[in-house]
C-alpha cells in the first residue's frame, strides 16, 4: 500500500472511531451529568490549543518534534473530529446570544477554511505542475517587468515602426503586460481572456506587414498569461492560511473570554 | 598551380599548462633527478614527450617546516614527487580535524539548540570575532606565489603524540587518490624547512605511467599492495576465495580509467550547449562483444545502455562498487554450447575508474568458488534475443525511462542526499525554506527551485556527492567530509572564500556570502574588502532530528534522497 493511501486509511479510521467514542460518551454522560458541557468545553478547548501549536512547531523547526508531515496528518484529523465534540458541546442547537453565536461562526470559519486549505493545497499543486514554466512566487514581479520591456521594444520600436501594432500595444497589451490579470479565470482553468487576446492579435495579421514581430507578441502574451497563472494559484494557496490563522487567534481569544465568562456567572461546576 | 592552403594551430593537450612559469632551465633540472633520468625519452611518442610532460603537468612547490602537503581526506588530483627536503606521513593516530582545518563532527546541545529561537534577531551570516578564531595548532601563512599554506603549529606535539614515518628525496606519494579519484589516505607534512617537491596533474601522471614501464609497474606495485588487497577482500564476489587465490587474483587485476578527470567543468560547458549524447561518452564496454572480463567500478560512474534505434538508450547507470558483465560470463561458463555476448554498453560519465578481471581468471578461479545460489541467473533466449520491453530489460532501472535520462542527462546520480521535490504534492509554501534559514544563521543554503521533469524537481541544494568534485582544491581544507556519515561541509573558521568549490560544483550549490559582524555591518579584511565565505547545505548536521527542510514539508513533498538507489526513488514516487 502506498504511503499517502496508508495515512488517508489510517486518518479516516482515527476519525470514525474518535466519533464513536465520542458518541458512546453522549449517550453514557450527556443526559446525565451536569458537568458534561464542561467537559466537552474543556476537551473542545484543549484540542484545539493542541491544533494550534502546529503553527509553533512550524516556527522551532531546529528542534527535534516530529515531522510537519505528521503534525499536518494529526491537524487535519483531529481538527475533523472536533467538529463532534463542537455538536456535543452545544447540544446540537443553534447559540442564541450574540457572544455565542460568535463563537459559533468563529469555529465553523476555522473548521471550513481549513477544509478549504486542504483542498486547495492538493489540487492547484497539480495543476501547476500539469501547466508547467515553474517559477518562484517572489520572481515573478521581476519577470513580468522583463516581459513588459520586450513587449514594448516590439510593439514600439524597430526600424519601421508599426502604427497598427502601437496602437494595439496602447490599447490592449499595456494594461495586460503592465499588472496581473485574469485571477478568476485562472483560479477556474478559463482560457477565455487568453484566447481573446490572442484572436485580436492573430486578427493583426491581416493588417500588419510584419508577422514576426506579431508571432513574437504572441508568444510574449502565452508567457504572460502562464506567469499570471502560476501567480493566481501560487496566491490562493498562500492566501488561505491568511484567512485561517487570523480566525485562528480570534477562535481563541473568544474561547479564553466564553470560559472567564462561564466561570464568571454559571458559579462553577454543580 | 596547386591551392593554397590555410593551416591553423592545432589545439593541443597542453594549452593550459599546469604552471605557466616552468622555465627550459627547470625542465632540465628535473630530467637529471630520479627518477626522470632513469626514463627512457625514446619511450615516449611524439605528441606527448617527456620534456613536454614535465614542462606542462608539473609544478614545483616549495613548502616550509610544518606546511600541510595533503590532507586526509581530501580530493587531489595530483601526485607528488619529493625532490628535496623531507616530509613525513602522519600514521596514526589520525591528526584531530580542527587541526587538518576542519570542524569536529558534533552536535548542538540543549542550550545552543533552544539558543536558535533567538536566531531571527540576528543579522544573516553574522559571526563573532571569537567564533572566527582559529585553532591555535594549526596557522595559515600565504607563499611568494599567493598560494595559502596551512601549517601545524606545534610539531614536537604532533610527533609525540602521533606516529609519523618519514619520505625523503624520490619518494612518490598522492598518485593513487589523484589517478583513482578517492580521499587521500593520510596526512602529509613538509618536516624540513625548505622541502621542494614536484606535483604532478593526474594527465601527467597518467602519461608518465603509460610510457615508463618502472614507474608504472611501482605504482600498480603499491596499488595493488595498499588498496586493491583490502577492496578485494571487502568485494562480495571473492568473499569465498582463500588468500592464495586473492593474491592471485589481485596479481591479474587490470586496471582502467576512462573519461574526462575534469568532467565537471566540461559537464557545465556541454549542458549549456545542449550537446550531451551518450553516443559521445567514452565506450567501457560494448553491447554485442565477447565478455572478455567481468568489469568492477572503482570510482565514478557509468551509463548502462541498449542500442535502440539508430542511438542508445539509457537502461541505468552504474556506480562504485557495481559489478558488470559477471552474468553473460558466468552464463557462458554454465552454457559454454549456447554462449551470450554482452548484453548493454557501459560507458563513462565524467570520469570512471575500474577494475578488470580477465574472463580467464573469473572462470578458473573466482566462478568455481561461487555457491550456484549465488551465481547470477542464466539467460533465457527471450532475454538475450532483445524482444523484451525496455523496463524488462535485464539491468534496467526500476524508473521510467525518461526519468532515467533526465537524472543522468544532468548527473544527479553522484548525489547522495539529492533534495528532490514532488511538484504535485508541494504547495510552494517555502516552509523548507524558512526551516534551513532557521537553522542556518538566517540564510537559506539552497534554492527551492531548479530543473524540472514532470512532476520532479532537483532543487539546488548541495547534494553530498559520491564524487564531490567541490572538495578539490579547497586550500584549507574547509570543505570536507564529515566524519561519520559522510555529509560534505564547509568550516566557515577556516574557509577563505577561495571560491575554489564555488566554481567547482557542478550543480551550482555552493553560494559564496558576505558575512557580517553581530551588528548587522560587513566584515571586511584588511584591503577594505568585505570577507566571503562559502555556504551551502549541510544536511543540519549539527541538529537533532535530521534536515530541517525535509522534516518542514507538510506535504511530504521534499525528500532527501540517494540518487544511486533508485528502487527507493521508485517507491518514493508510488507512495
Amino acid at each position: 500500500m502506498s504511503r499517502f493511501n496508508r495515512q488517508l486509511i489510517l486518518g479516516i479510521a482515527f476519525l470514525v472511531l474518535s466519533c464513536a467514542v465520542l458518541l458512546l460518551v453522549h449517550r453514557r454522560y450527556g443526559a446525565l451529568s451536569p458537568a458534561y458541557p464542561y467537559l466537552t468545553g474543556w476537551g473542545l478547548f484543549i484540542v484545539i490549543l493542541f491544533l494550534s501549536a502546529y503553527n509553533g512547531r512550524k516556527k522551532l523547526p531546529f528542534l527535534p518534534l516530529g515531522s510537519s508531515e505528521t503534525w499536518l496528518q494529526v491537524h487535519v484529523y483531529l481538527g475533523l473530529a472536533t467538529a463532534v465534540i463542537f455538536l456535543f458541546h452545544i447540544r446540537f442547537r443553534v447559540p442564541t446570544g450574540w457572544f455565542e453565536g460568535a463563537l459559533a461562526w468563529l469555529y465553523g470559519l476555522v473548521m471550513l477554511s481549513g477544509i478549504f486549505g486542504l483542498a486547495v493545497t492538493r489540487f492547484l499543486p497539480r495543476r501547476l505542475t500539469a501547466r508547467g514554466g515553474e517559477v518562484i512566487y517572489e520572481k515573478i514581479p521581476g519577470l513580468r517587468h522583463d516581459l513588459r520591456q520586450q513587449a514594448e521594444a516590439i510593439a514600439l520600436g524597430g526600424e519601421q515602426p508599426s502604427t497598427t501594432l502601437a496602437e494595439f500595444y496602447a490599447r490592449r497589451l499595456d494594461a495586460f503586460f503592465a499588472e496581473p490579470r485574469n485571477f478568476v479565470h485562472h483560479l477556474a482553468e478559463s482560457r477565455r481572456p487568453l484566447n481573446a487576446l490572442v484572436a485580436e492579435l492573430e486578427d493583426l495579421r491581416r493588417y500588419q506587414a510584419e508577422k514576426e514581430r506579431v508571432e513574437q507578441l504572441l508568444t510574449l502574451v502565452r508567457q504572460k498569461d502562464a506567469l499570471d497563472y502560476h501567480r493566481a494559484l501560487q496566491s490562493m494557496l498562500k492566501l488561505w492560511l491568511f484567512v485561517h490563522l487570523p480566525l485562528t487567534w480570534s477562535l481563541l481569544i473568544f474561547s479564553l473570554v466564553h470560559i472567564a465568562l462561564v466561570y464568571g456567572f454559571a458559579g462553577g461546576i454543580k | 598551380m596547386p591551392p593554397t592552403l590555410t593551416t591553423i594551430e592545432r589545439p593541443e593537450r597542453w594549452d593550459a599548462a599546469f604552471d605557466p612559469e616552468m622555465t627550459d632551465a627547470a625542465v632540465d633540472r628535473l630530467l637529471t633527478l630520479s627518477p626522470f633520468r632513469e626514463m627512457n625519452p625514446e619511450k615516449f611518442p611524439k605528441r606527448t614527450p617527456l620534456r613536454e610532460i614535465l614542462k606542462h603537468d608539473t609544478i614545483i612547490r616549495r613548502y616550509r617546516k610544518g606546511e600541510i602537503i595533503v590532507r586526509q581526506g581530501d580530493y587531489g588530483t595530483s601526485g607528488f614527487l619529493i625532490l628535496s627536503g623531507s616530509t613525513r606521513v602522519v600514521l596514526k593516530p589520525d591528526l584531530a580535524p580542527a587541526v587538518l582545518g576542519r570542524k569536529a563532527p558534533e552536535k548542538k546541545g540543549f542550550g545552543r539548540t533552544l539558543a536558535q529561537l533567538w536566531s531571527a534577531l540576528r543579522p544573516p551570516e553574522s559571526f563573532k570575532r571569537a567564533q572566527l578564531k582559529r585553532d591555535g595548532q594549526v596557522g595559515e601563512r600565504t607563499n611568494e606565489e599567493e598560494q595559502v599554506h596551512v601549517f601545524l603549529q606545534d610539531l614536537p606535539r604532533v610527533f609525540n603524540e602521533h606516529r609519523t614515518e618519514a619520505m625523503t628525496t624520490g619518494d612518490f606519494f598522492g598518485e593513487i587518490a589523484a589517478l583513482s579519484r578517492m580521499p587521500r589516505t593520510s596526512t602529509i607534512f613538509a618536516e624540513s624547512d625548505e622541502a621542494e617537491l614536484l606535483e604532478i596533474r593526474w594527465q601527467g601522471v597518467r602519461d608518465l605511467m603509460r610510457h615508463d614501464d618502472q614507474l608504472r609497474l611501482h605504482i600498480n606495485r603499491i596499488y595493488r599492495e595498499r588498496a586493491l588487497a583490502s577492496y578485494l577482500r571487502a568485494t562480495p564476489l571473492f568473499r569465498q576465495l582463500n588468500k592464495e587465490q586473492l593474491e592471485r587474483v589481485a596479481a591479474e587485476v587490470e586496471f582502467a580509467t576512462f573519461g574526462d578527470y575534469d568532467w565537471s567543468g566540461d559537464y557545465k560547458r556541454l549542458a549549456k550547449a545542449g550537446t550531451l549524447r551518450p553516443e559521445k561518452e567514452p565506450v567501457i564496454m560494448q553491447e554485442g562483444d565477447y565478455p572478455n572480463g567481468v568489469v568492477l567500478l572503482r570510482a565514478g560512474f557509468g551509463r548502462v545502455t541498449r542500442k535502440f534505434g539508430t542511438g542508445e538508450r539509457t537502461l541505468n547507470y552504474a556506480g562504485a562498487g557495481q559489478v558488470l558483465g559477471l552474468r553473460e560470463i558466468a552464463h557462458n561458463w554454465r552454457k559454454p554450447q549456447q554462449p551470450v555476448n554482452l548484453q548493454h554498453s557501459l560507458r563513462a560519465i565524467g570520469y570512471t575508474h575500474l577494475l578488470v578481471l580477465p574472463t580467464r581468471v573469473m572462470e578458473q578461479i573466482v566462478l568455481p568458488s561461487v555457491p550456484e545460489n549465488d551465481l547470477p541467473d542464466l539467460f533465457a533466449p527471450e532475454e538475450s534475443g532483445g524482444s523484451l520491453e525496455i523496463q524488462e530489460q535485464p539491468g534496467a532501472a526500476p524508473v521510467r525511462g525518461d526519468i532515467l535520462e533526465f537524472l543522468t542527462e544532468n548527473r544527479f546520480f553522484n548525489g547522495t542526499a539529492t533534495m528532490v521535490i514532488d511538484l504535485d504534492r508541494c504547495t510552494r509554501c517555502d516552509d523548507c525554506v524558512r526551516a534551513c534559514a532557521a537553522t542556518h544563521d538566517n540564510n537559506p543554503r539552497f534554492l527551492r527551485h531548479g530543473p524540472a521533469h514532470g512532476r520532479l524537481m532537483i532543487a539546488n541544494a548541495c547534494m553530498h556527492c559520491a564524487d564531490p568534485v567541490c572538495m578539490i582544491g579547497c586550500p584549507t581544507g574547509a570543505i570536507h567530509r564529515e566524519s561519520f556519515e559522510g555529509q560534505v561541509v564547509i568550516n566557515p573558521v577556516t574557509c577563505i572564500g577561495c571560491k575554489a568549490c564555488f566554481l567547482n560544483c557542478p550543480y551550482d550549490a555552493i553560494r559564496m556570502v558576505d558575512i557580517r559582524d553581530e551588528k548587522g555591518q560587513f566584515m571586511l579584511g584588511e584591503d577594505l574588502k568585505p570577507i566571503s565565505k562559502a555556504t551551502k547545505c549541510d544536511l543540519c548536521v549539527e541538529n537533532h532530528g535530521g534536515p530541517a527542510c525535509e522534516r518542514a514539508c507538510p506535504h511530504g513533498a521534499l525528500e532527501r534522497m540517494n540518487l544511486n538507489d533508485l528502487a527507493a526513488m521508485a517507491t518514493w514516487l508510488k507512495r
